[in-house]
């Protein structure tokens, strides 16, 4: 009972040890089974440390020493492996072998033999994909306590004389496998919560960062302003749980929510030294409250205590801050430091995400500006020709011809860059197709064959004229026979598919000239822009018989709010 | 009287600077062609003195028709044309008449004016392009233009000239000199042109030779010209 007793004090000695490291960042390398050879390397001195105490604290009974060396061997195998384990068992059992008496031989051979079977353990769980019940303390217990049953069944075979080892064992046999299971079991449950926290944690500081990643996507990227400022701040608030969260540009407060809201009103320029001071010198700013004080600078009842200040970055240039804060009575967890420093990274990207989209946006529309000052010119003059050709001869169609030139440039300075339905689309080609089979006489056919019931669909305005303009100018105006440009659309699947066929067959000649291919690149990049990659403009040419220009678009409905425009 | 042809793709474009040149007595409109190959036909068969080219045709534009004609049955040239700035750039750097459309009546009193003091055709080599890229053919009552480069050689006989690709055999108004000027064709024969790049083999012969064409045609060489044949090979 005394044995009990006294190993058990052994054992304590170890979990305070074991508690003790657990402070430390080394111990973080328990908590995952050894697969690299460093890891394996640590895991060997450690337990072979333990070992080797365990040999020295021991009790001396009986010419034999009792103690807890099986526990370290048992770790140092579960934890590292077969090889880690034989060796942490051989360096326990040769230090016990040189301290001598009648069991030397057999304690060396029998803690050798926990180390590697308490291995073999460990390698069989992993095998089979069940790595993870290493960590269960009862586990633990069974594997130790066959262990020290082989120890004395190591004794009674090998130590000499027998009656000595019956009776060693006699002693030693319970308070050994007692307190040997007990510990190391003990040991890990202790990992095992360590272990548990820390993924908590992890995954709780993940799943923050995610909500709030999922939550404020594309605010920021319409633009950094009081509004969109405002709605992530709300959302930073709510899923960080601080005192207050403000926005603020390099001038003035964006969005203050939380603690203080009464006194810290959006709008209002940057009153506190330590924003500008984040601003000025773009690095991130924290007063604790504690070491560096922190008081509001606009009134003295504010009360929040403490307050970090980050940066918000484009390109390199600091356009505004973010800035979490915790009343005075509450601590600035370290967590939220962390945290808010990847939130104005995040912010920062959707930004300089929104400005790039901004661009893109605003190119586009130059171009497209560009395509209707191109397109126009000529156009015009040869409306102008073909109507001061025929006014002498047929007055009449000369005056309808004008009403359809003065139709399709309203319908062109009127048009802006958002959408329009299919039937609006109609219309502006039916008044360009007027002029142009006036112009081309005999000579060009058009057969417009769009179902009635695709009227309602919408489109990006200048989609299909530009191409049937295209048709003309680069395919049937460079026929001698009679040019037949063919208009058709339909659905298929959730798409709406758009073909326009000339029978000239002369894709990409005569692209090069005046930047003509320009209209059918802006075209696609405008409608790519729009609905995304799987949209666009496919171009299918048989030479010198047909060109087909494939225009794939989404289902957009009159109906369904034009967010777009 | 002088008798001239109005040749645009636009009917109407026709139509109205017909009904302006009628205003002209002077002027006889003898045809209208609305594109390069019935312009080179009726060229050919009616010899007007004077032509009002468009710029703007299809596939054979007019400057390019008009680098086709033979400079001894050259006619006067008026270029007409609506927009086309380099053109128009030329045209004013060598000081050479066209009109814009719609025509300016006045503009056109003064060419018709200048048209009669000087009927010799001018030299509009500075403003034509130097290698023609095309050659307007027909066959039968289909137009036809075939690129310079598939053309294998060019002959004449009583019936006027053929082209001869790998594929068929053509008829064309461009002449052997224009033909023989203007594009990479080499003289062979005194009715013959060939293209370099088309011969297979140079078969030498009694009295001159026959080259072989890669598609299996012969075409004759005569004496005289087989020594610069052989030459441009590299064979002395």
């Amino acid at each position: 009972m005394q044995l009990i007793l006294l190993l058990t004090q052994q054992m304590c000695l170890y979990l305070v040890i074991v508690y003790l490291l657990s402070k430390t960042p080394l111990f973080k390398l328990f908590a995952e089974t050894a697969t690299r050879l460093p890891h394996k390397v640590y895991i060997y001195f450690i337990f072979s440390g333990f070992c080797v105490m365990a040999t020295y604290f021991g009790e001396q009974t009986n010419d034999a020493i009792a103690n807890t060396r099986a526990m370290g061997a048992v770790l140092g195998g579960l934890l590292g492996g077969p090889v880690t384990g034989f060796l942490v068992g051989l360096t326990g059992g040769l230090h016990r072998y040189s301290m001598g008496g009648f069991t030397d031989i057999a304690c060396a051979i029998s803690t050798t033999l926990e180390g590697l079977s308490a291995g073999m353990v460990g390698l069989y769980l992993r095998k089979i994909d069940k790595s993870e019940l290493v960590y269960t303390p009862m586990l633990v217990f069974l594997v130790t306590f066959s262990a020290e049953m082989m120890q004395m069944g190591v004794i009674l075979a090998v130590a000499k004389p027998y009656s000595d080892s019956l009776d060693l064992v006699k002693q030693i046999a319970l308070p050994m496998l007692l307190v040997n299971s007990v510990g190391a079991a003990l040991f890990m449950s202790m990992v095992r919560d360590q272990k548990t926290m820390f993924d908590k944690l992890s995954s709780a500081f993940s799943t923050k960062a995610l909500k709030i990643a999922e939550r404020s996507v594309g605010i920021l990227s319409r633009g950094f302003d009081q509004e969109s400022s405002t709605k992530v701040a709300q959302i930073i608030i709510e899923e960080t749980q601080v005192g207050a969260v403000a926005i603020t540009d390099r001038e003035k407060l964006l969005a203050f929510i939380g603690i203080g809201d009464d006194h810290h009103i959006p709008g209002t320029p940057i009153s506190s030294q330590i924003t500008q001071d984040a601003i000025d010198q773009n690095c991130v700013m924290f007063a604790d409250g504690v070491e560096t004080r922190y008081a509001c600078s606009i009134s003295s009842h504010c009360r929040l205590g403490s307050s970090l200040v980050i940066p918000l970055r484009c390109e390199s240039e600091v356009i505004g801050t973010i800035k979490l804060y915790e009343p005075k009575n509450k601590l600035f967890l370290n967590i939220n430091r962390t945290l808010g420093e990847g939130i104005a990274r995040l912010m920062s990207n959707q930004i300089l995400f929104g400005r790039y989209e901004q661009q893109q946006n605003l190119l586009t529309q130059a171009e497209l500006k560009l395509l209707q000052a191109q397109v126009n010119p000529h156009f015009l003059f040869n409306a102008l020709n073909t109507v001061a050709a025929i006014i002498g001869r047929d007055p009449i169609m000369a005056r309808q011809l004008i009403q359809h030139l003065a139709q399709f440039l309203r319908i062109n300075l009127k048009r802006t860059t958002g959408l329009v339905t299919l039937a609006d689309e109609l219309e502006h080609i039916d008044a360009y197709l007027m002029i142009e089979k006036a112009r081309f006489f005999d000579k060009l056919n058009v057969d417009i064959k769009i179902p009635p019931a695709l009227n309602q669909y919408k489109l990006p305005a200048f989609t299909l004229q530009p191409l049937i303009e295209n048709a003309v100018k680069h395919g049937t105006s460079h026929l001698f026979e009679t040019g037949e440009i063919s208009v058709s659309g339909a659905i298929e699947e959730d798409l709406l598919i758009l073909e326009v066929t000339d029978n000239a067959g002369l894709y990409p000649d005569n692209q090069d000239d005046d930047n003509s291919g320009l209209g059918m690149s802006i075209v696609h990049k405008r409608i790519q822009n729009l609905f995304g990659n799987e949209y666009g403009v496919d171009i299918a040419c048989e030479r010198d018989r047909f060109t087909k220009i494939i225009i794939k678009l989404p289902l957009i409905t009159a109906s369904q709010p034009d967010t777009l425009s | 009287m002088i008798t001239c042809l109005i040749i645009d793709d636009e009917p109407f474009a026709r139509d109205a600077l017909c009904d302006q040149l009628a205003q002209h007595t002077e002027l006889a409109v003898i045809g209208q062609c609305s594109n390069a190959i019935e312009a080179m036909q009726l060229i050919t068969k009616l010899k007007p003195q004077l032509i009002f080219v468009d710029i703007q045709m299809p596939k054979i534009t007019g400057l390019e028709m008009v680098a086709m004609l033979d400079p001894d049955t050259m006619p006067r040239v008026v270029f007409v044309t609506a927009y086309d700035e380099y053109a128009i750039k030329a045209f004013e750097n060598y000081a050479f008449d066209y009109l814009l459309k719609p025509v300016d009546e006045k503009r056109l009193q003064t060419t018709i004016h200048r048209v009669k003091k000087d009927l010799a055709p001018r030299s509009l080599e500075l403003i034509l392009p130097k290698q023609l890229e095309h050659v307007p053919c027909y066959c039968g009552n289909r137009l036809k233009v075939i690129n310079v480069d598939e053309v294998e050689f060019a002959f004449s006989d009583l019936s006027g000239i053929h082209v001869t690709t790998c594929l068929e055999q053509v008829h064309t108004h461009l002449t052997l000199k224009v033909l023989e000027e203007k594009t990479h064709l080499v003289r062979c024969h005194k009715q013959y042109l060939v293209a370099p790049n088309a011969i297979s083999e140079i078969l030498v012969q009694e009295n001159g030779a026959e080259v072989l064409t890669h598609s299996g045609k012969r075409v004759p060489v005569s004496r005289r010209f087989l020594k610069p044949l052989k030459q441009l090979f590299g064979f002395h």
